[in-house]
């Protein structure tokens, strides 16, 4: 019996490990190529990226609630910036263009943050009006355009490397994750996103500053998008008023496979980063194997719903055990 | 008081939103306007008016169409009204619906996808209005198709890339990164460029994933399907902004030998061409498109019978010729001068 608990246990505590552990036993057979030094660098930097994004859904998922709005802020804060670095030259061009893209991506994010804890539209609601908004605005900012001819300052930023082998990209995204495990863990704003995700009125009773901390989590999602959003006009020294497309939804998944739960207060941005990474591989191996990309797709889909099976298996046996 | 602080805050937010909007607005470039009442006093005897269906405006190449539309018909003394679909086939059949009311003389559309704009186009027919499709064509109805062929398109890049590979001995593995599954551009291209490769049998076709034309797409699939293929020479994007993902994946992991192509035209790629870090591009102008389009309206309002397929043309930009193409001011090389 004892036996038995500790297997649960660590099952329920590594999942997600078991599950990566798994998926790349299963590609290294598939292909040589795969457990390549060059293969595994490549996907730290393919999933870097929408890696940051996942952090910032992860941060509204906790409470409860979702953001849909990552992908358009992801493109606006791109544009933005973009239209910066090309009209203000020099290293002071690179810096404005990172603060007004950062400061008007939380600035958004602060707006659907309102919109929900104080005028109560739902999370669901007040993020798509956003991801509307800011789409809109990215394609108003040229007319649909992309920038590009900027300079190979600015694309050293997200497209320059560490040892010529390691993508900055993928540091930063490694660095953010350590901070925002830290912060949720031991800060007091970070420690109340759980409360608040597992039971507003209760957290609200206890004296947790609800509003201020339900805002906070989205503005933070939105200049983690808006942030993602500079690196990638960087990295593809372009600003793409299309990027971002659809990495609200690959974000939502790779938190749940992560462990989060859309009803709120259960996940972690560790758990996240695991999520992210297993969803590239698929599309890595994938790739690297030559098979057509709607078996890409369908696999995709099969292995989140394995995963949240894993999930919900592991939780339900222990709500047994009480 | 409360309840007056909350609509304060309601007023303020909506003051920001407007404020970043106008600053976004305000920063861009070629502002677009749908001119719907403004130059009817311009309407001289002979003048008829265009109305211009265009299915999207959130790529580069279909936001130019519009302007360039309108800004044509202006110069000819032709009055346009044009509206956006934005890649919604039923709002379409009402922009047209929208459209007759207002008592085009002449359709010009650029349809969502062959059959979605039927509804309209057949009022159109009833209402002895004809329709001139420009890019993409519809199924049935409609008077005169200005568009290009992809087939040629991808066979001209293919033929000119077996050239630069050394000729029909050339051997070593060719990536074809694709663009959207099911797209009848995507699938022409394609056919066009494996037709020509089937010259050089020494040259092996890896196809990626498909990539959606998208950049942010291509550059992981390029990297993926460098790790998997060894001695690749050359690749071949569905369109230059992924050939361009490509080009970037070739100068990081330093495969400076490998030769870039791709079809558009789009003015980025055309300048790299000129530094050497991208090869191949065949010419897909909007400008040239969207003038025949208009040229198409005024002969049939003159009386002519149209071809059913009127070619905009195409043209193959590579190291001899770039400098006739590349003109940092515009979105894609032009062959109007």
């Amino acid at each position: 019996m004892m036996k038995n608990i500790s297997f649960k246990v660590l099952l329920q505590k590594y999942s997600l490990i078991m599950l990566l552990i798994i998926f790349i036993v299963i590609s290294a057979v598939l292909s040589p190529n795969f457990l390549t030094l060059n293969n595994f660098l490549n996907l730290l930097q393919q999933a870097s990226i929408p890696g940051v994004v996942a952090i910032a859904m992860t941060l509204v998922v906790l409470l409860g609630g979702i953001d849909l709005s990552v992908g358009s802020v992801l493109a606006f804060s791109g544009m933005i910036t973009s239209m910066v670095v090309l009209n203000v030259s020099g290293p002071g061009g690179i810096i404005l263009g990172f603060i007004v893209g950062l400061i008007v991506s939380s600035l958004m994010g602060l707006i659907t943050g309102l919109l929900i804890s104080r005028f109560r539209l739902p999370d669901f609601i007040a993020s798509l009006a956003m991801m509307e908004i800011a789409r809109g605005a990215a394609l108003l900012t040229t007319s649909g355009n992309p920038v590009f001819g900027l300079s190979m300052e600015f694309n050293k930023i997200g497209g320059g490397f560490i040892f010529d082998k390691l993508a900055n990209t993928a540091v930063m995204w490694i660095i953010l994750t350590i901070i925002f495990a830290l912060i949720l863990k031991y800060t007091v704003s970070g420690r109340s996103l759980f409360a608040i995700g597992g039971n507003y009125e209760a957290a609200m009773l206890s004296g947790i500053k609800t509003k201020r901390n339900y805002t906070l989590a989205y503005v933070l999602s939105g200049l983690l998008a808006g942030f993602a959003g500079i690196l990638t006009a960087s990295w593809m020294s372009t600003g793409q008023p299309t990027a971002g497309n659809g990495y609200e939804l690959d974000a939502i998944a790779a938190s749940v496979i992560g462990g989060a739960s859309l009803s709120g207060g259960k996940g972690s941005v560790i758990g996240t980063f695991g999520g992210v990474f297993l969803l590239q591989i698929i599309t890595n191996i994938f790739n690297l194997v030559g098979l057509p990309s709607y078996y890409q797709r369908i696999a995709k889909g099969v292995i989140i719903i394995l995963a949240l099976l894993l999930n919900s298996f592991v939780a339900s046996e222990k709500t047994k055990k009480k | 008081m409360k309840k007056r602080f909350k609509k304060l805050t309601a007023l303020l937010l909506t003051g920001t939103l407007a404020l970043t909007l106008a600053a976004c607005g305000g920063s861009g470039g070629t502002e677009t306007s749908a001119d719907t009442s403004g130059s009817a006093s311009e309407n001289s005897g002979d003048s008829f008016t265009i109305g211009f269906s265009n299915c999207s405006q959130d790529t580069p190449f279909f936001a130019n169409m519009t302007p360039i539309i309108e800004d044509y018909a202006k110069e000819k003394g032709i009055k346009v009204v044009s509206l956006n679909a934005d890649n919604d086939t039923s709002k379409q059949n009402k922009d047209i619906q929208d459209l007759l009311a207002q008592g085009i003389d002449v359709l010009i559309i650029n349809p969502v996808n062959e059959d979605g704009a039927t509804a309209g186009i057949q009022a159109c027919n009833k209402a002895d209005v004809p329709v001139i499709t420009v890019d993409k064509n519809v199924t049935s109805g409609q008077t005169a198709w200005v568009g290009r062929d992809n087939v040629e398109m991808g066979r001209l890049v293919g033929e000119k890339l077996i050239e630069l590979l050394g000729g029909e001995d050339a051997t070593g593995t060719v990536l074809e990164i694709q663009g959207t599954a099911g797209s009848t551009t995507m699938m022409n291209r394609r056919d066009g460029f494996n037709e020509a490769m089937k010259k050089a049998p020494g040259l092996k076709v890896v196809q990626s994933a498909y990539c959606d034309y998208d950049r942010s797409k291509a550059i992981p699939a390029t990297q993926d399907l460098l790790q998997a293929n060894k001695d690749v020479v050359a690749i071949f994007g569905h369109n230059d902004d992924m050939a361009l993902g490509a080009a970037q994946v070739c100068k990081e992991q330093k495969f400076d030998d490998i030769l870039v192509c791709g079809v558009d035209g789009l003015m980025e790629a055309v300048l790299k061409i000129e530094t050497g870090e991208y090869h191949i591009t065949s010419s897909n102008d909007p400008v040239l498109l969207g003038q025949t389009a208009v040229d198409a309206a005024i002969k049939y309002m003159d009386g002519e019978t149209l071809d059913e397929f009127i070619d905009a043309g195409t043209v193959v930009i590579d190291e001899t010729n770039v400098a006739e193409y590349a003109d940092k001011e515009l979105d894609f090389a032009t062959m109007v001068k």
